[in-house]
């Protein structure tokens, strides 16, 4: 899904949080959101993903304006995911229910992603008793169950373990290059976005202050802001 | 201490004697609260859960208004209900005072805030995230009211037990609208009441005793109900 965004800023008590003349995620990139924190990140994917409003521009998914259709086809993972007060089963299946999918098919596909993610032993447990890492498994899973065509993702593997970071950014990969979705995937963990992704953006202030491929923006002609944050750290 | 144990005795004689005069008292006290919580339950926990996400303008105030409205003497709603209904009223035409539907009234006004301010809490601390699930997942606006209710089962729980207590344990507002009209509006707390005045405390408080022992029984099932899912 090629998503593009036109003069969008956002506003919270009276402080311009977001300020982005235009940007275009192209359909099937990986790209990896990056800024130190307050810089408009999370912001960002919750404007893509309809959770707020723009104050000023416009968004437009396939060159359409959202609808409940496109809403449907997208999903937002958040760093610490909202488990429903049920099985971790139930958990995955939810979003195949809503969706109206067939029983047998949401068994099988429930079951393929409970593999998947080696949760399998966990099906049956509540999910207000699992682990960080295990949560954040399973919210993975449920977002991936419904193959939607852009996949957002804030944070998604911070403060888990690094068996946990393997395996989540492995089934991340396998997903991505079996479907092609769009993925945008805010993360502070730089090593992470040259493992994963094709393309990066770069946010200061608000501002998408470099974007393109991993070597442009990494590599020897990134801008000198880029690189003065990697030195410090603070990416 | 002696008119307590005796009022025990008595309240087994009253269980077990099937007295057909008291089982109509808490036939209509249950019929009574159990209609009025319903009805407060449908309108108050959509409502609450719609308060508690929703950002809208005059939210604050409605919120301290229902706070406020949680802590009003039964007496005064039933006072006002009365007034409303009077024959010269604005709803006299209805003839409803000194009738179950007046008691009903009554105590529908006095639960429904109680349910709206228990789930407006419950709804704050968790409905945010809730909602963005939903969203995020592709809900549609009535699944993702249909979640919200699943996931704040136990605060619509708590808030349907409190109201429930409410009602079926106050006195002034039915008293007031109803008149402990014998065989007609007369409920257990009213019934206390008037043991009371005709000095029958043994027979009051073996009545108090039943009230007490049907609020156990209906809880007992709740918390069941709640446990099981």
């Amino acid at each position: 899904m090629k998503i593009q965004g036109t003069g969008i800023t956002k506003v919270y008590n009276q402080k311009t949080v977001l300020d982005i003349d235009q940007f275009t995620f192209e359909s099937g990139d990986f790209w990896g959101i990056i800024g130190p924190n307050g810089s408009g990140k999370s912001t960002l994917l919750r404007l893509i993903s309809c959770l707020t409003e723009p104050s000023s521009g416009k968004i437009t998914y396939e060159l359409r304006d959202k609808g409940q259709a496109i809403k449907r086809s997208m999903t937002l993972v958040f760093q610490k995911p909202y488990l429903l007060r049920t099985s971790v089963y139930n958990n995955i299946a939810y979003p195949l229910q809503i969706r109206q999918v067939h029983p047998p098919e949401i068994r099988q596909k429930v079951e393929e992603m409970l593999t998947s993610f080696q949760i399998e032993s966990l099906a049956d447990q509540k999910a207000w008793t699992l682990s960080g890492g295990e949560a954040q498994k399973v919210a993975l899973a449920r977002a991936l169950v419904f193959n939607p065509e852009l996949i957002m993702l804030d944070e998604p593997t911070a403060n888990i373990d690094p068996g946990s970071i393997m395996l989540l950014e492995d089934r991340l990969r396998f997903h991505y290059e079996k479907f092609k979705p769009t993925v945008l995937m805010v993360t502070h963990n730089l090593q992470q976005t040259k493992r994963l992704c094709s393309k990066v953006a770069f946010l200061h202030e608000g501002v998408i202050h470099d974007q393109g491929s991993i070597d442009n923006v990494f590599g020897p002609d990134g801008t000198s802001l880029v690189k003065s944050f990697i030195q410090q750290g603070l990416i | 201490m002696e008119n307590i144990l005796e009022g025990v005795k008595d309240a087994l004689i009253l269980l077990t004697t099937l007295d057909p005069e008291f089982y109509t008292i808490v036939r209509l006290s249950l019929f009574v609260s159990l209609t009025a919580t319903l009805l407060a339950a449908i309108l108050a926990i959509p409502a609450g859960i719609v308060i508690g996400i929703k950002n809208f303008p005059g939210r604050k105030i409605i919120i301290r208004i229902v706070y406020t409205l949680m802590s009003m003497p039964p007496v005064v709603i039933g006072l006002i209900i009365f007034l409303l209904l009077l024959r010269n009223g604005p709803f006299g035409h209805f003839s409803l005072n000194f009738t179950p539907t007046a008691m009903i009234i009554a105590q529908f006004c006095l639960v429904t805030p109680i349910i709206t301010g228990v789930v407006i809490n419950g709804t704050k601390e968790r409905g945010q995230d809730i909602r963005e699930l939903a969203r995020t997942l592709g809900a549609s606006r009535s699944q993702t009211l249909w979640l919200l209710i699943r996931e704040l089962r136990i605060n619509i729980m708590t808030a349907v037990v409190t109201g429930y207590g409410r009602a079926i344990s106050e006195v002034g507002a039915v008293m007031v609208v109803g008149g402990n009209i014998r065989g007609h509006t007369r409920v257990m707390t009213t019934t206390i009441a008037m043991l009371r005045n005709m000095g029958e405390y043994s027979l009051a408080i073996a009545t108090g005793i039943v009230l007490l022992l049907i609020s156990f029984i209906i809880n007992s099932l709740l918390y069941y109900w709640q446990q099981e899912r």
